[in-house]
């Protein structure tokens, strides 16, 4: 179920035009995709995120370094912008089918496959020119799909749809990975949209692998400053561990009176990054809690209709943190309102500083 | 009144078509693929080919004919070859003119499906072949637009063929030199009735190439 289908190793690119010594170059020790798992490999733009999955398709010809597959099936890869070539939609799915040479029989009976998978049977005789940017990306996927791919690269596949496109396509995507049992890297520069499939994320800074992991650990523990807010620990506060409690947790000092617990070992003494997951932090309007760590006051507050951000004034910084809007708290916070704390220990990151 | 016979109608129209088609056929097997080629390769000196070639499009047809009478003169590099005032001197200084008209537009029409196009294709995994016809049936329109363009170009060129052919009677006249001689001499008959033939061929062959080109277009 999770053999290493496609390893790269001690991978470099310096894509043409970046020369010199301050030029770009992306350089990756080791990355592994396993079977029917998803990588999302997240980063700001320009970290070399595409440059990466041309190479583990093979496609970039400065590339250095090896790229081993383990399995049979080709290495299919699925662009931002795909371009559709002059013919039926049925027909661009066909096309590395025909490419191939498979003969026409299983070819049809492979493209209407992949066409049924991603809803696309009622557009098989369709121009392919005249879809939407997002019927395109269908397309696209059904095109990958129907080589029965070992590994699947897939870079920004949601970009440009809406929020429900988004999850529709999240849906059939997840479906198809789960029967086709695919090993998938999946580039995006927008945390929301790699956690709609990722199990693993590999987070990419300046050409380098600053983390990988299994999702819930690199959202939990992320390996440092710069890497903590691109996978949503937003709030990084700096303090010191000035003690441990005796239930074995750190005891860190963000300001005077302002402590937090976290479960954590980290040496007494040490400067740190308290680093806080928005929606870890518990609000309670003017009554007490027993985890709380202290009072604060709303700043401001911003609500997308489904979720409340506010920032809370407390111990000198502002806390960013996230509520269901109209439920329970969400609806109840309004600048100047004063707030309690909660947090549990095993929701506070330390990052040394 | 010195009506030119049927016979001697037939036989410029003949030589025009003769000499503007084997030129075509050379331009377009050299040019199509030095035009392909130079829409999808990525080189050292891409950009000066390019600019090279655009020049070339531009070329004065006259001084076409000047530079290869140059060489095919008796006293000339090539003049050994004996080809000055025949029907290959003009046959080489209509693909000069036409070639670079097809290595042009057909870089040009390769080069619209730009880099993403390309790269696209590869990551498919097609063959060499299978990735070639696909490019050709998706730039069919630009290529054959190559292709009329550089006909346009040859049959209604006249300053080069009567520099390096020299309008001989029965052996290098062309439609084109006819009609200027016709002019001059004031015989407009003759002159308009070889017009009228050339216009008529330009319309064959132009639309016979359109038609290739707008076939099967859904």
């Amino acid at each position: 179920m999770s053999g290493a289908v496609l390893e790269a190793r001690d991978l470099r690119v310096r894509p043409p035009g970046a020369n010199g010594p301050d030029g770009f170059e992306l350089s990756v020790g080791a990355l592994a995709l396993h079977a029917g798992s998803v990588l999302a490999v997240l980063g700001p733009n320009g970290a070399g995120k595409s440059t990466l999955l041309r190479a583990l398709a093979g496609l970039e010809t400065q590339a250095r370094g090896n790229v081993t597959r383990h399995a049979a099936g080709p290495v299919a890869m699925v662009f931002q912008r795909p371009v559709m070539v002059a013919g039926s939609v049925a027909w661009n799915v066909a096309l590395p089918l025909w490419g191939a040479g498979v003969p026409r029989a299983e070819r049809r009976r492979r493209v209407a496959a992949a066409l049924d998978r991603f809803g696309l049977a009622p557009l098989a005789a369709r121009r392919a020119d005249s879809l939407s940017g997002g019927e395109m990306r269908r397309v696209a996927l059904a095109q990958a799909f129907v080589r029965e791919p070992a590994a699947l690269l897939l870079d920004e596949p949601f970009d440009d749809l809406d929020a429900r496109a988004q999850e529709a396509l999240s849906l059939d995507l997840r479906e198809a990975i789960r029967a086709t049992n695919v090993a998938v890297a999946l580039v995006t520069h927008d945390l929301r949209q790699a956690l709609l499939l990722a199990d693993r994320i590999a987070v990419l800074i300046g050409g380098h692998l600053a983390q990988v992991g299994p999702r819930d650990a690199v959202l939990r523990r992320p390996a440092n400053v710069e890497v903590a807010p691109l996978v949503g620990m937003t709030n990084l506060l700096p303090g010191r561990v000035v003690a441990r409690d005796p239930e074995g947790d750190a005891v860190v000092e963000i300001a005077p009176e302002y402590r937090l617990r976290a479960a954590a070992g980290a040496t007494i003494g040490a400067d740190v990054w308290v680093g806080i997951r928005p929606e870890h932090v518990k609000v309670d309007v003017g009554r007490g809690d027993t985890r709380v760590i202290g009072k604060g006051h709303v700043v401001r507050t911003l609500s997308d209709g489904m979720l409340v951000t506010a920032w809370i004034a407390w111990a000198g910084h502002e806390l960013r943190i996230v509520a269901i809007a109209g439920r329970g708290l969400g609806h109840a916070l309004a600048p100047g309102d004063g707030v309690s704390l909660a947090l549990r220990p095993q929701d506070v990151h330390l990052i040394p500083r | 009144m010195n009506d030119l016979a049927v016979a001697s109608l037939a036989e410029i129209a003949l030589r025009t078509l003769a000499v503007s088609a084997s030129a075509l056929a050379v331009a377009v097997a050299i040019g199509l693929p030095l035009g392909i080629a130079l829409g999808r390769r990525r080189f050292r000196g891409r950009g000066a080919a390019v600019s090279l070639v655009n020049t070339a499009m531009g070329l004065p047809p006259v001084v076409v004919g000047l530079v290869v009478a140059l060489l095919l003169w008796r006293s000339g590099p090539l003049g050994g070859l004996g080809l000055m005032y025949t029907p290959t001197a003009m046959v080489i200084a209509q693909l000069l003119i036409a070639l670079p008209l097809v290595v042009g537009l057909s870089h040009a029409a390769v080069g619209a499906l730009g880099p993403e196009w390309h790269l696209q294709v590869r990551a498919l995994g097609l063959s060499g072949m299978r990735s070639l016809w696909l490019l050709l049936r998706e730039t069919r329109l630009g290529l054959l637009a190559a292709v009329i363009a550089a006909l346009g170009g040859i049959l209604s060129e006249v300053g080069a063929v009567m520099m390096v052919g020299g309008n001989l009677e029965g052996e290098t006249r062309v439609l084109t030199t006819g009609i200027l001689m016709y002019t001059q001499m004031g015989r407009f008959d003759d002159a308009l009735a070889l017009s009228a033939l050339l216009l008529g061929l330009t319309l064959v062959l132009t639309g016979t190439l359109t038609a290739l080109q707008q076939s099967g277009r859904r």
